[in-house]
């Protein structure tokens, strides 16, 4: 299995005549995606990538294709009323990669996915890829491979380069997913190791994380829970200064607590395996999958 | 984008919050003909006006009681660097009579998943070795309750009229976050003067750079911004990159947040400095975008190396390895440049450097490795 997404979902892109959206067509149908409508409002009636139907609406590509995913590729300004149109219309996952979005926007965004049930995955974010069945995103395919570990990352590059190394070494992903380096998530690092707690083919989560903000407070809460998943951790920005804002609008050091050391030493404690660096993902990982494999024979 | 002090308590007071009233004294200009007619009662606090904090426990606030100093002060505050920059203006405040400081702020919060109102009853310059502020997780904006703070201040609050006024200022200032995208508004002190009245004694406003499509007052901070940063800088801000300069030798020009912080790591664990955080990803992939970021580091005495370090998805590597080829081609400087091009179409990357003599390292150790090598034969 994997989260959020796999073969089943039939994807429905915003801005499908767009740079970005066409690039998107091309290689996520390469990839295996069912990508089966387009929105751009006033171009209704044609078609991108060859065959795709172009719709003006989400509602209408719904109706006329069974569209239940809706991948987002609009400018920042336009993001909320896109995404909220998706939501609204129904779409069981929804994915925002912009990045420079206002928080306001959301902080809008995510209380309207919470009240229609929807999963919301951005922004400023890769998107997501269940390897070897789907791509909601324009992660480069060849850093992938099937298997059963679940990535979380805040930064797309840094995840492409996990997961390549992962790749590399011959551990596959369940699911990689990009919950972004914004302050406010639509997908949060709590949420998403719920659902691969729950993911049966995830046998342990390898976490990308950054200095700045909170979110791996959740990591080592999640990784002391009993009959937690063994995690695996980067936290990059060891040589960050406190008080500047590298890149991520949430790297930013405001607290002693933001800061590297004070993440690792509380993921540590939780029992998490920390990679001192990206060159130990690898091991790191490795060890996450041998306890894991140690507690299935104990049971 | 943090605002300066008498910028945002303009902005508070436009929505109604007291501030103290204040006049501004710039810099440069006719400031010791403004001090005569603008401030006639005394004793006043001169405060530095500058992005960093800490400014109380750095001397920039400094209380005047007679007309005969305030030039001497002034000029002292002007000529004092805080966090490494001299303020461009003081604001001069009449002294107020405080019978208690306690601290309120908003700001935008994960956990909360939208907005956190904090408040302390004992606020001040040592806020942060205090016991924790009490937080109301509000969340969207709209959801603030009166009734809900209420509660969360209810034993930490004793005085109930103090407390209404601070619930009734904590709804005023989510808003205020709200309508004028406001990642934070800190109050700190929040003042209890002596008949009982509130005052933003202080104001710490960030706006959020994102929504400069919609706000022209963001707008207008972000063009500021540029024009503070030297032409070089300013060149690299104008295609979106994102830079923070740092103390070592090796220039790092990369792509993406958080590749650019694994990047910096790797350099120190080689024993290497990096001389910068420099993403370029925002910007255009292409010899327009990436000129301007060599140009700097180029003029950049501090930097011997120049690491190009790019994993891409949507940025497609032959794209980026055509634009370096063509920057090489027009670049006086004999910088050495070590790169790392990996990501969508990486297959293409080495035909095209073969065409300019560069070779792309496939791995970041390697590159990373080959980087602090040369920097260490320059230094």
């Amino acid at each position: 299995m994997s989260i959020l997404l796999d073969r089943t979902n039939r994807v429905l892109i915003q801005g499908a005549t767009g740079q970005m959206g066409t690039f998107f067509v091309e290689d996520a149908r390469k990839y295996g995606t069912k990508i089966v409508a387009g929105v751009s409002p006033g171009r209704e009636g044609t078609t991108v990538g060859g065959d795709v139907p172009v719709f003006a609406s989400v509602r209408t590509a719904r109706e006329e294709t069974g569209a239940d995913s809706a991948i987002v590729f609009v400018p920042p300004a336009a993001v909320l009323g896109a995404t909220i149109e998706a939501i609204e219309a129904g779409c069981r996952l929804v994915v925002a990669t912009a990045d420079e979005l206002p928080v306001l926007d959301t902080i809008e965004i995510r209380a309207a996915a919470r009240a229609n049930g929807t999963a919301f995955v951005g922004p400023n974010s890769p998107g997501i890829i269940s390897p070897g069945k789907a791509k909601l995103g324009f992660m480069p395919s060849f850093c992938y491979k099937e298997g059963n570990v679940g990535v979380i990352s805040r930064s797309g590059s840094l995840s492409y380069e996990g997961s390549k190394r992962l790749t590399v070494a011959g551990i596959g992903q369940s699911t990689v997913i990009g919950i972004g380096g914004d302050p406010v998530k639509g997908t949060t690092a709590a949420e998403a190791l719920e659902l691969f707690h729950n993911d049966p083919e995830t046998s342990a989560v390898l976490y990308l994380g950054e200095i700045g903000g909170s979110e791996e407070v959740f990591v080592a809460e999640y990784a002391s829970r009993a009959g937690a998943k063994p995690v695996a951790a980067l936290i990059v920005g060891q040589t960050a200064p406190p008080g500047k804002k590298m890149g991520h609008a949430a790297a930013l050091i405001g607290s002693k607590a933001e800061g590297h050391q004070a993440k690792i030493a509380m993921l540590r404690e939780a029992g998490v395996h920390i990679a001192n660096g990206v060159g130990e993902v690898v091991s790191a990982t490795r060890a996450a999958l041998a306890s894991h494999a140690k507690a299935t024979a104990a049971a | 984008m943090m605002m300066l002090e008498h910028e945002g308590k303009q902005l508070l007071a436009s929505a109604g919050v007291p501030v103290p009233r204040g006049k501004v004294i710039h810099a440069g200009s006719r400031w010791v003909e403004d001090i005569a007619s603008g401030v006639t009662a005394f004793p006043v606090a001169v405060k530095a006006q500058v992005r960093s904090g800490g400014r109380g426990k750095q001397g920039g606030v400094r209380q005047v009681k007679v007309a005969d100093e305030l030039p001497r002060v002034v000029k002292a505050l002007l000529d004092t660097a805080f966090g490494g920059d001299k303020p461009d203006a003081v604001l001069i405040e009449p002294w107020l009579g405080i019978e208690r400081e306690s601290y309120l702020s908003v700001a935008v919060d994960g956990r909360a998943e939208g907005y956190v109102v904090m408040y302390s009853p004992r606020g001040g310059v040592d806020i942060e070795e205090g016991p924790p502020p009490a937080r109301y997780a509000v969340g969207a904006p709209w959801n603030f309750r009166v009734h809900e703070m209420r509660r969360v201040l209810q034993d930490i609050e004793p005085d109930y009229q103090w407390r209404e006024k601070v619930i009734a200022l904590a709804q005023r200032l989510v808003r205020i976050a709200a309508m004028h995208d406001c990642s934070t508004i800190e109050i700190n002190p929040l003042a209890k003067l002596s008949d009982g009245a509130l005052m933003a004694a202080d104001a710490k406003v960030v706006r959020d750079e994102w929504a400069h499509f919609r706000n022209a007052e963001i707008h207008g901070m972000r063009e500021a911004e540029k024009q503070r940063a030297d032409t070089l800088l300013r060149d690299s801000l104008d295609m979106q990159h994102m830079y923070v300069r740092l103390d070592g030798d090796i220039g790092l020009i990369s792509g993406g947040a958080g590749m650019t912080m694994a990047a910096m790591d790797m350099i120190a664990e080689h024993g290497g400095r990096p001389a910068c955080f420099l993403d370029c990803s925002p910007g255009p992939t292409s010899t327009r975008g990436y000129r301007p970021a060599f140009a700097m580091l180029d003029g950049d005495p501090q930097v011997k190396v120049i690491l190009v370090s790019v994993f891409g998805g949507g940025t497609q590597m032959q794209r980026v390895a055509n634009a370096m080829k063509e920057v090489m081609a027009e670049r006086k400087s004999k910088k050495p440049v070590v790169f790392r091009l990996d990501g969508t179409n990486v297959d293409q990357v080495p035909g095209i450097f073969e065409q300019f003599g560069a070779h792309n390292h496939a791995r970041l150790e390697e590159a990373v490795s080959a980087a602090v090598r040369l920097a260490g034969r320059a230094a």
